[in-house]
């Protein structure tokens, strides 16, 4: 059953890095714009958001030229990265809206999807708690709002109800709301999974490669336009996709798109450690007020214990919407205390946040021919962006063709599923069940708290979309991920990489090109 | 499984104290016994604080009334432990423990198996805390936070800095240790911040580490945030004062590794993480015992390796 190796297959498409000659293979290195071919891209998207990701992968169901383009130096490293990973039922978004219809259609496929896809996914379900009087006259209306979302499963459940199934439900709590269909996801590996089925379709990735402007195309009809990168090359594409989240307010100035505001919000969360995830069995959600959804507390699929996020609204090009803060980290404790006895005195092990893309016309927002022909615009996908990202891509993919006359005929030969051997490896334990395939590095740990081995890094390392920064390694793999967060894997790890790669230990980064792991400037070393 | 190989007793972790175990057990003719290290190497963590001229000593040998490098002292352990009995199993990581049946399992590169014992010692060790952890730093989660661990590890296996202009968060001796470290290999005077008011490195100690550093000290700072977009550019508190650099270094507060004994059901006490001991640093059952830096707070090598040696006694006197 368990199968080891890499999924190395081949692919149709290309990945390439805008990177400084050094920080990664020459043959990963974009130079040249010839490199990916004259023709025209039918499709291009800026943004390798889980929305990006998702859209390129179900273009990648058809023949078409698609390229998928992001700043950063891995899919899925801006907001899709920092969330709460719930794949949510939409029981609580406004009745009648996109959100919820899209993420109605999402929770349906999520099961089969998951499975194809080699996302682990845990439906643990959700109750939703109130500690106050207040709270409790709302959870009628929330049930009510939840049926008329079709989520019929969702009912009230009474206090001992509650301590019945959660015994450590802190003792304020007057009633709560059941919603079995709220499961838990690996935020990270969503993205990449639609990335590299895409990519092994024939989709371009694009990574590292910020884009400076869009040329528009001027003929009547349907205008080529060129996407210009940060270094000057540029990129023709018939349709641009404008799926860059936080930034596509400024991408959309560039093709005068219409008017809407980004401003990231804000949300911290608080890791605990392995030990507090026996303290609760269902993700416990709090009653929303009319300012946040609250802070929730939630196991994670990888094993640890969940709470947060704030929400504070912070100016657009904020550098600090993902730096946290220790009144924000003492809110998160305040509010996941409500609603669990005992969690102040479990163990924290890291705090983080993350910036959601929300939009002040509102959620969800899908413009197409905006402000220039063959240009969409998609923004707002606030926090439910990992939900929903497989029925929004197809509810875009069936805007594109009627709105922007996309043509698609289905590609008979592309893929729409990973291998057994694409399971991250600790989801799939190494060495603990019938394990065929493995090789002698699977039992080399180097990430002691995760009991990640030399073998998982180097099979994440030759997967396809071919990772190069640490961070990339640690959302494939979980190394450095674990309670002491690098303290004791961080150098051999980066060793590995280095003799694996040849990339010098003094040009290994983080997160690409500024975040070396040393201080910049000194001898080329390999390990 | 009833083919989990038996030992009379199994000691986790092979740095000073599990070597004093080691040792001690073999003195009083107890066997078989097996050490397990999870690293390739015995000797734990002063094993990383390489011998080299001009660099700084940071082990004191009591017994020999100097300071070496730990590299010299791990050394001087490890060839004690060479003329024992023991089974060494290096490479090999305890993933879960069976505190009543005394049943140990192991990751190494044979695979999965249990072994089983009549006593079990933990000798873990310790790690730093993490910024997340100190609960009075936060900020931004950039390159370049890096523990004392990772500065051995870049400058004595590779010869690089973490941080040209560093700021040390922490003022123990390890943080004075890790500052005469980046100083000696070249960086800045490196800036000093905790929340102590007062260092947290003894008089003599800091006399001693002045050779290389004096450390620009601000204490007090109750709340302070990294900052820096791709990489730490420094430290900023709560009050506003501001300490640029180019690395943060998170020093010292150490934090026993006792998950094994966590998630194994032994008593340890939340959210310090530690165990809770009886008589002769025995653990809630029977059979269980613990040495060394894994117990609570920061000790020299030499003391983990005799507090290893004494808990020998008392493991002897069990069985």
């Amino acid at each position: 059953m368990t199968q080891f190796g890499t999924w190395q297959p081949a692919t149709r498409g290309k990945v390439l890095y805008s990177w400084p000659r050094g920080a990664c293979e020459e043959e990963l290195r974009f130079t040249d714009p010839e490199q990916l071919g004259s023709e025209p891209y039918d499709v291009a998207i800026v943004g390798a958001g889980v929305v990006g990701c998702g859209l390129a992968y179900w273009l990648s169901q058809y023949e078409l030229r698609v390229l998928l383009v992001d700043r950063l130096h891995d899919v899925g490293e801006g907001t899709s990265k920092a969330n709460s990973a719930i794949i949510h039922t939409g029981y609580d978004a406004k009745p009648g809206t996109l959100e919820s219809k899209l993420l109605r259609k999402a929770a349906a496929d999520w099961p089969d999807l998951a499975a194809r896809l080699k996302i682990p996914l845990n439906p643990i379900g959700g109750i939703m708690m109130a500690v106050t009087d207040e709270q409790e006259r709302q959870l009628e209306a929330a049930e009510k709002n939840a049926h008329t979302n079709r989520v019929t499963d969702v009912r009230i459940l009474s206090a001992d109800e509650i301590r019945e199934r959660e015994p450590n439900a802190s003792s304020d709590v007057r009633g709560g709301l059941l919603v079995p269909g709220e499961s838990l996801g690996d935020p990270f590996m969503a993205s990449i999974a639609y990335a590299e089925v895409a990519l092994v379709n024939g989709v371009d990735i694009l990574l590292g490669t910020g884009i400076a402007g869009v040329e528009l195309g001027q003929s009547p009809g349907a205008p080529l336009h060129h996407l210009v990168t940060d270094d000057g090359h540029r990129l023709p594409a018939r349709r641009i996709v404008n799926a860059a989240g936080l930034g596509s307010r400024r991408l959309a100035d560039d093709y005068n798109g219409g008017a809407f505001d980004i401003n990231p919000r804000r949300g911290q969360f608080v890791l605990f450690d392995k030990c507090a995830r026996s303290l609760v069995r269902h993700m416990l959600l709090p009653v929303p007020s009319t300012h946040t959804k609250g802070v929730l507390v939630s196991p994670t699929i990888f094993g640890n214990l969940l709470a947060g996020p704030t929400a504070e609204d912070l100016p657009l090009d904020d550098p600090a919407a993902t730096h946290t803060t220790v009144e924000g980290i003492r809110r998160v404790m305040e509010g996941g205390s409500r609603l669990v006895s005992g969690l102040a005195r479990q163990p924290v092990i890291a705090t983080y946040a993350g910036a959601r893309c929300a939009c002040s016309q509102g959620s969800y927002v899908i413009r197409y021919n905006d402000g220039t022909p063959g240009v969409v615009t998609l923004t707002g996908v606030r926090s439910t962006g990992l939900s929903a990202s497989i029925s929004l891509a197809r509810h875009l993919i069936v805007g594109m063709q009627k709105e922007l006359g996309l043509e698609l005929s289905p590609d008979t030969a592309a893929l729409d599923a990973r291998p057994e051997s694409a399971w991250p490896g600790w989801w799939r334990r190494p060495f603990e069940n019938d394990a065929t395939g493995a090789r002698a590095d699977h039992g080399r740990a180097v990430c002691f708290c995760e009991v990640i081995s030399e073998g998982e890094i180097c099979d994440a390392l030759d997967s396809p979309l071919k990772p190069r920064t640490m961070d990339a390694l640690k959302r494939r793999t979980r190394s450095m991920m674990g309670r002491c967060q690098g303290f004791d894997c961080q150098v051999p790890l980066a060793e590995i990489v280095s003799s694996h790669t040849g990339i010098t230990i003094s040009q290994l980064t983080k997160n690409g090109p500024g975040s070396e792991l040393v201080a910049p400037g000194q001898a080329a070393v390999t390990a | 499984m009833s083919d989990a190989q038996y030992f009379k007793v199994a000691i986790i972790g092979g740095g000073p104290a599990g070597i004093g175990v080691a040792v001690g057990l073999a003195k009083r003719g107890v066997g078989p016994v097996v050490l397990i290290e999870r690293r390739a190497e015995i000797g734990g963590t002063p094993m990383g604080y390489r011998k080299k001229p001009g660099g700084v000593p940071t082990f004191v040998e009591w017994t020999r009334g100097r300071v070496v490098f730990g590299e010299e002292l791990a050394g001087r352990l490890a060839k004690r432990l060479a003329h024992t009995n023991t089974a060494i199993q290096l490479g090999t990581q305890v993933t879960k423990i069976d505190p009543a049946e005394k049943r140990l399992t192991l990751l190494g590169p044979e695979g999965v198996c249990d072994i089983t014992a009549d006593a079990v010692v933990l000798a873990a060790g310790a790690r730093e805390q993490t910024p997340a952890e100190k609960g009075w730093l936060a900020g931004a989660r950039t390159s370049r936070i890096s523990f004392t661990r990772h500065l051995t590890g870049w400058l004595e296996r590779h010869g690089l800095l973490p941080a040209r202009k560093p700021v040390v968060m922490g003022s123990d001796l390890i943080a004075y240790s890790a500052a005469a470290k980046l100083r000696e290999a070249g960086s800045d005077e490196p800036v000093m911040i905790d929340q102590r008011r007062s260092p947290g490195a003894g008089l003599f100690e800091r006399l001693f580490f002045r050779r290389w550093t004096r450390p620009d000290w601000s204490g007090g700072v109750t709340a302070a945030e990294i900052k820096g977009d791709r990489s730490a550019a420094g430290v900023q508190s709560s009050d506003g004062q501001e300490w640029p650099g180019d690395g943060v270094m998170v020093c010292g507060e150490l934090v026993p590794n006792t998950e094994l004994a966590l998630l194994g059901g032994l008593a340890v006490e939340l959210p310090s993480r530690q165990l809770q001991l009886a008589r002769g640093q025995a653990l809630s059952q029977p059979g269980w015992f613990a040495a060394g830096n894994v117990l609570r707070g920061f000790h020299g090598a030499q003391w983990c390796y005799f507090n290893g040696r004494r808990v020998a006694r008392a493991v002897s006197r069990f069985l």
